[in-house]
Protein backbone atom coordinates (compact mmCIF):
# COMPACT_ATOMS: atom_id res chain seq x y z
CA UNK A 1 0.00 0.00 0.00
CA UNK A 2 1.66 3.49 -0.78
CA UNK A 3 2.17 5.87 1.73
CA UNK A 4 -1.16 7.15 3.24
CA UNK A 5 -1.79 10.84 2.56
CA UNK A 6 -4.18 13.16 4.44
CA UNK A 7 -5.48 16.57 4.76
CA UNK A 8 -4.64 18.56 8.18
CA UNK A 9 -6.72 21.45 9.40
CA UNK A 10 -5.47 23.22 11.84
CA UNK A 11 -8.62 24.79 14.08
CA UNK A 12 -6.30 27.70 15.90
CA UNK A 13 -5.48 28.72 12.19
CA UNK A 14 -8.75 29.10 10.50
CA UNK A 15 -10.25 32.30 10.21
CA UNK A 16 -13.39 30.93 8.42
CA UNK A 17 -13.50 32.56 5.36
CA UNK A 18 -14.96 29.92 4.11
CA UNK A 19 -13.04 30.06 1.01
CA UNK A 20 -12.43 26.07 1.20
CA UNK A 21 -16.25 25.71 0.68
CA UNK A 22 -16.23 27.80 -2.54
CA UNK A 23 -13.24 26.48 -4.11
CA UNK A 24 -15.21 22.59 -3.58
CA UNK A 25 -18.64 24.23 -5.22
CA UNK A 26 -16.66 25.22 -7.52
CA UNK A 27 -13.93 22.09 -8.19
CA UNK A 28 -16.51 19.65 -8.08
CA UNK A 29 -19.26 21.71 -9.97
CA UNK A 30 -21.90 21.84 -7.53
CA UNK A 31 -24.50 24.54 -7.47
CA UNK A 32 -25.20 26.66 -4.37
CA UNK A 33 -27.78 25.83 -1.76
CA UNK A 34 -29.24 28.48 0.09
CA UNK A 35 -30.87 27.73 3.21
CA UNK A 36 -32.71 29.97 5.36
CA UNK A 37 -30.73 32.29 8.04
CA UNK A 38 -30.96 30.79 11.50
CA UNK A 39 -29.49 33.08 13.87
CA UNK A 40 -25.76 32.69 13.40
CA UNK A 41 -22.96 32.48 10.72
CA UNK A 42 -23.48 29.19 9.44
CA UNK A 43 -24.39 28.79 6.07
CA UNK A 44 -25.41 25.19 6.29
CA UNK A 45 -26.65 23.55 8.78
CA UNK A 46 -25.08 20.54 7.72
CA UNK A 47 -22.93 19.29 4.79
CA UNK A 48 -25.70 18.28 2.38
CA UNK A 49 -25.92 16.70 -1.29
CA UNK A 50 -24.72 20.02 -3.53
CA UNK A 51 -22.16 20.60 -0.31
CA UNK A 52 -19.25 18.52 0.05
CA UNK A 53 -17.66 20.92 3.00
CA UNK A 54 -18.77 23.62 5.45
CA UNK A 55 -17.70 25.62 8.13
CA UNK A 56 -19.52 25.24 11.44
CA UNK A 57 -19.85 28.36 13.95
CA UNK A 58 -20.22 27.20 17.36
CA UNK A 59 -20.48 29.99 20.26
CA UNK A 60 -20.00 28.35 23.18
CA UNK A 61 -20.21 29.38 27.12
CA UNK A 62 -17.29 28.28 29.35
CA UNK A 63 -17.24 29.49 32.81
CA UNK A 64 -13.40 30.37 33.29
CA UNK A 65 -13.08 31.31 29.89
CA UNK A 66 -15.72 33.03 29.29
CA UNK A 67 -17.74 32.91 25.28
CA UNK A 68 -15.92 31.14 23.17
CA UNK A 69 -16.25 31.33 19.38
CA UNK A 70 -15.21 27.97 17.44
CA UNK A 71 -15.03 27.43 13.74
CA UNK A 72 -14.77 24.04 12.59
CA UNK A 73 -14.69 22.91 8.78
CA UNK A 74 -16.55 19.94 8.38
CA UNK A 75 -16.32 17.08 5.40
CA UNK A 76 -15.95 13.67 5.16
CA UNK A 77 -13.64 11.92 7.49
CA UNK A 78 -11.96 9.50 4.83
CA UNK A 79 -11.45 6.80 7.96
CA UNK A 80 -8.67 4.06 7.15
CA UNK A 81 -11.72 1.68 7.71
CA UNK A 82 -14.89 2.70 6.43
CA UNK A 83 -17.91 1.82 7.82
CA UNK A 84 -20.05 3.20 4.40
CA UNK A 85 -17.58 0.90 2.68
CA UNK A 86 -18.92 -1.89 4.71
CA UNK A 87 -22.26 -1.63 4.05
CA UNK A 88 -22.72 -0.77 1.18
CA UNK A 89 -25.13 -3.05 -1.05
CA UNK A 90 -23.45 -2.48 -4.53
CA UNK A 91 -19.99 -2.04 -3.04
CA UNK A 92 -19.88 1.44 -4.75
CA UNK A 93 -17.24 2.52 -2.22
CA UNK A 94 -13.80 2.05 -2.67
CA UNK A 95 -10.80 3.13 -0.72
CA UNK A 96 -7.85 4.60 -3.11
CA UNK A 97 -4.49 3.43 -2.78
CA UNK A 98 -3.09 5.95 -0.79
CA UNK A 99 -6.52 6.80 1.66
CA UNK A 100 -9.25 8.44 0.25
CA UNK A 101 -12.88 6.81 0.22
CA UNK A 102 -14.65 7.40 -2.95
CA UNK A 103 -18.06 6.43 -3.46
CA UNK A 104 -18.97 5.82 -7.16
CA UNK A 105 -22.33 7.87 -8.09
CA UNK A 106 -22.90 5.01 -11.25
CA UNK A 107 -23.12 2.44 -8.82
CA UNK A 108 -24.88 3.84 -6.18
CA UNK A 109 -28.89 2.76 -6.17
CA UNK A 110 -29.78 5.94 -3.44
CA UNK A 111 -30.55 3.07 -0.72
CA UNK A 112 -28.66 5.78 2.20
CA UNK A 113 -27.55 2.37 4.13
CA UNK A 114 -24.34 4.45 4.46
CA UNK A 115 -25.85 7.61 5.58
CA UNK A 116 -26.67 6.14 8.66
CA UNK A 117 -23.69 3.75 8.91
CA UNK A 118 -21.42 6.40 8.81
CA UNK A 119 -20.25 7.56 12.60
CA UNK A 120 -20.12 11.01 11.29
CA UNK A 121 -23.46 11.33 9.13
CA UNK A 122 -21.56 12.26 5.96
CA UNK A 123 -22.73 11.13 3.19
CA UNK A 124 -25.79 12.80 2.06
CA UNK A 125 -28.61 12.07 -0.30
CA UNK A 126 -29.28 13.88 -3.25
CA UNK A 127 -32.90 13.81 -4.01
CA UNK A 128 -32.54 15.03 -8.07
CA UNK A 129 -30.13 12.34 -8.59
CA UNK A 130 -31.25 9.78 -6.71
CA UNK A 131 -27.89 8.86 -5.40
CA UNK A 132 -25.89 9.99 -2.08
CA UNK A 133 -22.99 12.11 -2.54
CA UNK A 134 -20.02 13.21 -0.17
CA UNK A 135 -16.66 14.92 -0.51
CA UNK A 136 -13.88 12.43 -2.63
CA UNK A 137 -10.65 14.18 -1.13
CA UNK A 138 -10.22 15.55 -4.33
CA UNK A 139 -8.60 12.18 -5.77
CA UNK A 140 -8.67 13.18 -9.62
CA UNK A 141 -6.76 16.44 -8.70
CA UNK A 142 -4.20 14.49 -6.12
CA UNK A 143 -3.47 11.33 -8.53
CA UNK A 144 -2.42 14.31 -10.74
CA UNK A 145 0.07 15.38 -8.40
CA UNK A 146 -2.25 18.29 -7.19
CA UNK A 147 -3.67 19.26 -3.77
CA UNK A 148 -7.41 19.06 -2.62
CA UNK A 149 -8.90 22.20 -3.81
CA UNK A 150 -9.89 23.19 -0.58
CA UNK A 151 -6.43 22.92 0.80
CA UNK A 152 -5.09 24.47 -1.98
CA UNK A 153 -6.92 27.20 -1.62
CA UNK A 154 -6.63 27.87 2.15
CA UNK A 155 -5.05 31.39 2.71
CA UNK A 156 -5.15 31.18 6.38
CA UNK A 157 -2.87 27.83 5.95
CA UNK A 158 -5.21 26.16 8.00
CA UNK A 159 -5.24 23.53 5.81
CA UNK A 160 -2.00 21.15 4.84
CA UNK A 161 -2.26 18.27 2.26
CA UNK A 162 0.25 16.12 2.57
CA UNK A 163 1.96 12.71 4.00
CA UNK A 164 -0.29 11.02 6.85
CA UNK A 165 2.80 10.05 9.10
CA UNK A 166 4.51 13.79 8.38
CA UNK A 167 1.27 15.55 9.46
CA UNK A 168 0.67 13.22 12.42
CA UNK A 169 4.33 14.87 13.54
CA UNK A 170 3.60 18.42 12.81
CA UNK A 171 0.05 18.22 14.41
CA UNK A 172 2.34 16.92 17.22
CA UNK A 173 3.63 19.52 17.41
CA UNK A 174 1.24 22.38 16.88
CA UNK A 175 -0.78 20.73 19.76
CA UNK A 176 2.29 21.06 22.08
CA UNK A 177 3.06 24.46 21.09
CA UNK A 178 -0.75 25.36 21.53
CA UNK A 179 -0.74 24.18 24.94
CA UNK A 180 1.95 25.86 26.03
CA UNK A 181 0.23 29.23 24.97
CA UNK A 182 -3.24 29.22 26.01
CA UNK A 183 -5.04 26.51 25.06
CA UNK A 184 -4.34 23.57 27.61
CA UNK A 185 -6.80 21.69 26.36
CA UNK A 186 -5.64 21.42 22.74
CA UNK A 187 -5.75 17.81 21.16
CA UNK A 188 -5.17 16.18 17.66
CA UNK A 189 -8.47 14.41 16.13
CA UNK A 190 -8.55 11.70 13.80
CA UNK A 191 -4.77 9.90 14.69
CA UNK A 192 -6.87 6.79 16.73
CA UNK A 193 -10.65 8.16 16.42
CA UNK A 194 -13.35 5.79 14.39
CA UNK A 195 -10.11 3.47 13.55
CA UNK A 196 -7.87 6.81 12.54
CA UNK A 197 -8.74 8.54 10.06
CA UNK A 198 -7.53 11.18 6.29
CA UNK A 199 -8.29 13.80 7.72
CA UNK A 200 -6.79 14.98 10.93
CA UNK A 201 -7.76 18.23 12.94
CA UNK A 202 -5.98 20.62 15.01
CA UNK A 203 -8.06 21.07 18.04
CA UNK A 204 -7.75 24.15 20.49
CA UNK A 205 -10.54 22.24 22.94
CA UNK A 206 -11.78 18.97 23.20
CA UNK A 207 -13.34 17.87 20.35
CA UNK A 208 -17.16 18.11 22.05
CA UNK A 209 -16.53 21.70 21.78
CA UNK A 210 -16.36 21.59 18.26
CA UNK A 211 -19.76 19.10 17.73
CA UNK A 212 -17.18 16.27 16.90
CA UNK A 213 -18.07 13.09 18.53
CA UNK A 214 -15.65 12.42 21.22
CA UNK A 215 -15.33 8.45 20.80
CA UNK A 216 -17.18 8.09 16.97
CA UNK A 217 -18.66 4.58 16.99
CA UNK A 218 -20.57 2.39 14.44
CA UNK A 219 -24.17 2.07 16.08
CA UNK A 220 -24.59 -1.13 17.82
CA UNK A 221 -27.76 -1.48 15.29
CA UNK A 222 -25.36 -1.53 12.09
CA UNK A 223 -22.82 -4.05 13.33
CA UNK A 224 -25.77 -6.34 14.63
CA UNK A 225 -27.16 -5.96 11.40
CA UNK A 226 -23.81 -6.09 9.11
CA UNK A 227 -22.00 -8.65 11.58
CA UNK A 228 -24.59 -11.12 12.42
CA UNK A 229 -28.04 -10.68 10.40
CA UNK A 230 -26.84 -10.63 6.80
CA UNK A 231 -24.34 -12.81 6.80
CA UNK A 232 -26.19 -15.90 9.15
CA UNK A 233 -29.66 -15.64 9.81
CA UNK A 234 -30.21 -15.87 6.38
CA UNK A 235 -29.44 -19.17 6.42
CA UNK A 236 -32.85 -20.02 7.92
CA UNK A 237 -34.52 -20.13 4.78
CA UNK A 238 -32.81 -22.42 2.69
CA UNK A 239 -32.95 -24.75 5.49
CA UNK A 240 -36.70 -24.61 5.72
CA UNK A 241 -36.56 -24.90 1.68
CA UNK A 242 -34.70 -28.13 2.27
CA UNK A 243 -37.14 -29.47 5.40
CA UNK A 244 -39.97 -28.83 2.89
CA UNK A 245 -37.87 -31.11 0.24
CA UNK A 246 -36.82 -33.64 2.36
CA UNK A 247 -40.87 -33.70 3.47
CA UNK A 248 -41.93 -34.22 -0.13
CA UNK A 249 -39.94 -37.03 -0.76
CA UNK A 250 -40.54 -38.71 2.47
CA UNK A 251 -44.42 -38.07 2.39
CA UNK A 252 -44.41 -39.41 -1.39
CA UNK A 253 -42.41 -42.49 -0.58
CA UNK A 254 -44.86 -43.59 2.81
CA UNK A 255 -47.52 -42.97 0.72
CA UNK A 256 -46.73 -45.52 -1.79
CA UNK A 257 -45.71 -48.26 0.73
CA UNK A 258 -49.22 -47.98 2.61
CA UNK A 259 -51.29 -47.72 -0.09
CA UNK A 260 -54.50 -47.08 2.16
CA UNK A 261 -52.84 -43.89 3.11
CA UNK A 262 -52.26 -42.62 0.13
CA UNK A 263 -55.56 -41.10 -0.48
CA UNK A 264 -54.50 -37.10 0.10
CA UNK A 265 -52.75 -38.76 3.55
CA UNK A 266 -56.50 -38.72 5.66
CA UNK A 267 -57.06 -41.48 7.80
CA UNK B 1 -46.11 -38.74 -9.01
CA UNK B 2 -49.43 -36.14 -6.99
CA UNK B 3 -48.43 -32.70 -6.89
CA UNK B 4 -51.43 -31.07 -4.85
CA UNK B 5 -54.18 -33.34 -3.56
CA UNK B 6 -56.45 -33.38 -6.39
CA UNK B 7 -59.75 -31.19 -5.87
CA UNK B 8 -62.55 -33.85 -5.21
CA UNK B 9 -65.88 -31.54 -6.63
CA UNK B 10 -67.94 -34.68 -6.32
CA UNK B 11 -67.54 -35.19 -2.33
CA UNK B 12 -69.08 -33.27 0.46
CA UNK B 13 -67.72 -30.12 0.86
CA UNK B 14 -67.47 -27.36 3.75
CA UNK B 15 -66.61 -23.74 3.31
CA UNK B 16 -63.51 -22.91 5.20
CA UNK B 17 -62.57 -19.55 3.97
CA UNK B 18 -64.88 -16.53 2.63
CA UNK B 19 -64.18 -14.52 -0.23
CA UNK B 20 -62.78 -11.78 1.81
CA UNK B 21 -60.49 -13.73 3.41
CA UNK B 22 -59.27 -15.82 0.43
CA UNK B 23 -58.68 -12.29 -1.69
CA UNK B 24 -56.71 -10.76 1.46
CA UNK B 25 -54.41 -13.82 1.61
CA UNK B 26 -53.81 -14.05 -2.36
CA UNK B 27 -53.25 -10.41 -2.74
CA UNK B 28 -50.25 -10.43 0.25
CA UNK B 29 -48.82 -13.52 -1.48
CA UNK B 30 -48.40 -11.38 -4.66
CA UNK B 31 -47.22 -8.37 -2.65
CA UNK B 32 -45.23 -10.40 -0.01
CA UNK B 33 -43.35 -12.13 -2.88
CA UNK B 34 -42.73 -9.19 -4.81
CA UNK B 35 -41.29 -7.64 -2.30
CA UNK B 36 -39.41 -10.86 -1.24
CA UNK B 37 -37.34 -11.06 -4.47
CA UNK B 38 -37.05 -7.58 -4.92
CA UNK B 39 -35.42 -7.05 -1.59
CA UNK B 40 -33.00 -10.13 -1.41
CA UNK B 41 -31.31 -9.11 -4.47
CA UNK B 42 -30.22 -5.72 -1.93
CA UNK B 43 -29.95 -8.69 1.04
CA UNK B 44 -28.12 -10.88 -0.74
CA UNK B 45 -25.61 -8.93 -2.56
CA UNK B 46 -23.79 -9.67 -5.91
CA UNK B 47 -27.06 -10.63 -7.65
CA UNK B 48 -27.88 -8.76 -10.42
CA UNK B 49 -29.36 -11.20 -12.38
CA UNK B 50 -32.36 -11.14 -9.47
CA UNK B 51 -32.30 -7.21 -10.14
CA UNK B 52 -32.22 -7.56 -13.82
CA UNK B 53 -35.35 -9.04 -13.36
CA UNK B 54 -37.12 -6.25 -12.36
CA UNK B 55 -35.42 -3.99 -14.64
CA UNK B 56 -31.96 -3.48 -12.67
CA UNK B 57 -31.37 -2.48 -9.04
CA UNK B 58 -33.57 1.03 -9.33
CA UNK B 59 -36.12 -1.44 -11.05
CA UNK B 60 -36.35 -3.50 -7.94
CA UNK B 61 -36.64 -0.63 -5.81
CA UNK B 62 -39.49 0.87 -7.11
CA UNK B 63 -41.08 -2.41 -7.80
CA UNK B 64 -40.56 -3.02 -4.13
CA UNK B 65 -42.32 0.25 -3.23
CA UNK B 66 -45.46 -0.42 -5.31
CA UNK B 67 -45.72 -3.59 -3.69
CA UNK B 68 -45.15 -2.62 -0.17
CA UNK B 69 -47.81 0.05 -0.30
CA UNK B 70 -50.37 -2.27 -2.41
CA UNK B 71 -49.54 -5.45 1.19
CA UNK B 72 -50.50 -2.10 3.08
CA UNK B 73 -53.69 -1.86 1.10
CA UNK B 74 -53.99 -5.46 1.83
CA UNK B 75 -53.54 -5.10 5.58
CA UNK B 76 -56.23 -2.69 5.64
CA UNK B 77 -58.43 -4.60 3.04
CA UNK B 78 -58.80 -7.60 5.28
CA UNK B 79 -58.86 -5.65 8.59
CA UNK B 80 -61.55 -3.43 7.07
CA UNK B 81 -63.92 -5.59 5.16
CA UNK B 82 -63.12 -8.96 7.07
CA UNK B 83 -63.24 -7.03 10.34
CA UNK B 84 -65.47 -10.28 12.09
CA UNK B 85 -63.22 -12.95 10.70
CA UNK B 86 -59.69 -11.19 11.64
CA UNK B 87 -61.53 -11.03 15.09
CA UNK B 88 -62.69 -14.87 14.95
CA UNK B 89 -59.05 -15.36 14.12
CA UNK B 90 -57.18 -14.15 16.73
CA UNK B 91 -59.96 -15.80 19.26
CA UNK B 92 -58.59 -18.94 17.70
CA UNK B 93 -54.95 -18.26 17.91
CA UNK B 94 -55.69 -17.32 21.86
CA UNK B 95 -57.64 -21.19 22.09
CA UNK B 96 -54.01 -22.57 22.51
CA UNK B 97 -54.20 -25.23 24.68
CA UNK B 98 -53.07 -28.75 25.26
CA UNK B 99 -54.18 -30.00 22.18
CA UNK B 100 -51.91 -27.87 20.29
CA UNK B 101 -48.98 -28.90 22.45
CA UNK B 102 -50.40 -32.11 21.65
CA UNK B 103 -50.00 -30.95 18.03
CA UNK B 104 -46.56 -29.84 17.86
CA UNK B 105 -44.79 -32.75 19.41
CA UNK B 106 -46.25 -35.23 16.69
CA UNK B 107 -46.08 -32.87 14.09
CA UNK B 108 -42.52 -33.31 12.77
CA UNK B 109 -43.77 -37.10 11.91
CA UNK B 110 -46.84 -35.92 10.10
CA UNK B 111 -44.92 -33.61 8.47
CA UNK B 112 -42.49 -36.49 6.94
CA UNK B 113 -45.65 -38.18 5.88
CA UNK B 114 -45.64 -40.64 8.81
CA UNK B 115 -49.50 -41.92 10.45
CA UNK B 116 -49.76 -40.17 13.43
CA UNK B 117 -53.00 -40.12 15.59
CA UNK B 118 -53.81 -36.14 16.12
CA UNK B 119 -55.56 -34.51 19.06
CA UNK B 120 -58.54 -32.79 18.12
CA UNK B 121 -57.65 -29.33 16.87
CA UNK B 122 -59.79 -26.38 16.32
CA UNK B 123 -60.14 -24.22 13.30
CA UNK B 124 -56.68 -23.22 13.43
CA UNK B 125 -54.28 -26.36 14.98
CA UNK B 126 -50.96 -25.70 16.88
CA UNK B 127 -48.83 -24.86 13.84
CA UNK B 128 -51.16 -22.84 11.94
CA UNK B 129 -51.76 -20.81 15.31
CA UNK B 130 -47.81 -19.98 15.27
CA UNK B 131 -48.00 -19.44 11.96
CA UNK B 132 -50.75 -16.81 12.70
CA UNK B 133 -48.82 -15.18 15.52
CA UNK B 134 -45.48 -15.32 13.58
CA UNK B 135 -46.31 -13.97 10.04
CA UNK B 136 -48.63 -11.03 10.74
CA UNK B 137 -46.53 -9.55 13.59
CA UNK B 138 -43.34 -9.99 11.06
CA UNK B 139 -45.44 -8.57 8.05
CA UNK B 140 -46.62 -5.63 10.12
CA UNK B 141 -42.74 -4.80 11.72
CA UNK B 142 -41.96 -5.00 8.24
CA UNK B 143 -44.48 -2.37 6.92
CA UNK B 144 -43.29 -0.47 9.81
CA UNK B 145 -40.02 -0.44 9.82
CA UNK B 146 -40.45 -0.11 6.24
CA UNK B 147 -41.83 3.09 5.90
CA UNK B 148 -39.55 4.23 8.17
CA UNK B 149 -36.33 3.51 6.05
CA UNK B 150 -38.30 4.49 3.07
CA UNK B 151 -38.77 8.10 4.37
CA UNK B 152 -35.53 8.57 6.84
CA UNK B 153 -35.61 12.41 6.86
CA UNK B 154 -38.29 12.53 8.78
CA UNK B 155 -37.85 9.97 12.02
CA UNK B 156 -34.67 10.00 14.52
CA UNK B 157 -31.29 8.66 12.80
CA UNK B 158 -30.83 6.32 15.63
CA UNK B 159 -34.32 4.86 14.84
CA UNK B 160 -34.13 4.31 11.13
CA UNK B 161 -30.38 2.49 11.87
CA UNK B 162 -32.81 0.11 14.60
CA UNK B 163 -35.28 0.01 11.26
CA UNK B 164 -32.11 -1.99 9.93
CA UNK B 165 -31.71 -4.99 11.35
CA UNK B 166 -35.38 -5.16 11.87
CA UNK B 167 -36.39 -5.19 8.62
CA UNK B 168 -33.91 -8.14 7.80
CA UNK B 169 -34.97 -10.43 10.81
CA UNK B 170 -38.59 -9.72 9.96
CA UNK B 171 -37.98 -10.76 6.60
CA UNK B 172 -35.86 -13.84 7.58
CA UNK B 173 -38.74 -15.28 9.66
CA UNK B 174 -41.44 -14.42 8.00
CA UNK B 175 -40.09 -16.23 4.81
CA UNK B 176 -39.38 -18.85 6.92
CA UNK B 177 -42.62 -19.45 7.91
CA UNK B 178 -44.11 -18.51 4.52
CA UNK B 179 -42.15 -21.45 3.28
CA UNK B 180 -43.02 -23.74 5.31
CA UNK B 181 -46.88 -22.81 5.24
CA UNK B 182 -46.00 -22.71 1.47
CA UNK B 183 -45.36 -26.38 1.20
CA UNK B 184 -47.39 -27.42 4.05
CA UNK B 185 -50.66 -25.94 2.43
CA UNK B 186 -49.88 -27.00 -1.22
CA UNK B 187 -47.61 -30.71 -1.53
CA UNK B 188 -48.04 -32.10 1.76
CA UNK B 189 -50.45 -35.16 0.79
CA UNK B 190 -51.90 -34.85 4.45
CA UNK B 191 -52.67 -31.33 4.64
CA UNK B 192 -52.83 -30.20 1.24
CA UNK B 193 -56.19 -30.61 1.11
CA UNK B 194 -56.26 -27.52 2.85
CA UNK B 195 -55.12 -25.63 -0.08
CA UNK B 196 -58.64 -25.84 -1.73
CA UNK B 197 -59.85 -24.03 1.13
CA UNK B 198 -57.71 -20.93 0.51
CA UNK B 199 -58.35 -21.38 -3.67
CA UNK B 200 -61.86 -22.05 -3.97
CA UNK B 201 -63.33 -21.91 -0.34
CA UNK B 202 -64.24 -25.10 0.87
CA UNK B 203 -62.55 -28.36 1.83
CA UNK B 204 -63.71 -32.10 1.82
CA UNK B 205 -65.95 -32.74 5.11
CA UNK B 206 -63.94 -35.63 6.22
CA UNK B 207 -61.21 -33.50 5.81
CA UNK B 208 -62.47 -31.62 8.36
CA UNK B 209 -63.65 -33.82 10.36
CA UNK B 210 -60.07 -35.51 10.71
CA UNK B 211 -57.97 -32.40 10.80
CA UNK B 212 -60.32 -29.42 12.45
CA UNK B 213 -62.24 -31.77 14.60
CA UNK B 214 -63.54 -29.26 17.16
CA UNK B 215 -64.13 -26.76 14.30
CA UNK B 216 -66.08 -28.99 12.23
CA UNK B 217 -68.04 -30.22 15.08
CA UNK B 218 -68.99 -26.54 16.17
CA UNK B 219 -69.19 -25.32 12.70
CA UNK B 220 -71.23 -28.15 10.82
CA UNK B 221 -71.91 -30.48 13.81
CA UNK B 222 -74.93 -31.78 14.88
CA UNK B 223 -74.94 -29.17 18.09
CA UNK B 224 -74.31 -26.13 15.25
CA UNK B 225 -77.24 -27.77 13.43
CA UNK B 226 -80.25 -27.91 15.73
CA UNK B 227 -78.88 -24.54 16.94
Amino acid sequence: MARLMANLYDVSKCTACRGCLVACKDSNQLPAVIEPFKGNYCTHEDTNGNTFTIIKFIEHEDPVDGVRWNFIKRQCMHCLDPECMKVCPKKAYTKSEWGATVQDPNKCIGCQYCSYACPFEIPKYRKHTDTITKCTLCIERVNEGLKPACARTCVAGALTFGYRDELLEQAEERVKFLRANGFPRATIYGKLEAGGTNMLYVLTDTPDKFDLPVDPKVSANTWVWQDWVQPYAGWLIPIALGASAISFVTNRVLANKNKDHAEGGHE
Amino acid sequence: MQWIPEYQGDVERVERFNAVARITHWGHTVTFLLCLFTGLALFLGGVDWLAAIFGGYRGAGLVHRIAAVGMTLMLGFGVVFGFMGVIEWVKDIFRFGINDIKFLMVFPFEFLGFKVKIAPQTRFNGGEKMNSVVTPTMVILLVLSGYIMWFPALFPAGLVRFCYPVHDLAMIFSTVMVCMHGYLGSFHLGSGESFWGMWKGTVRTDWAKHHHAIWYEETYGDKAKSE
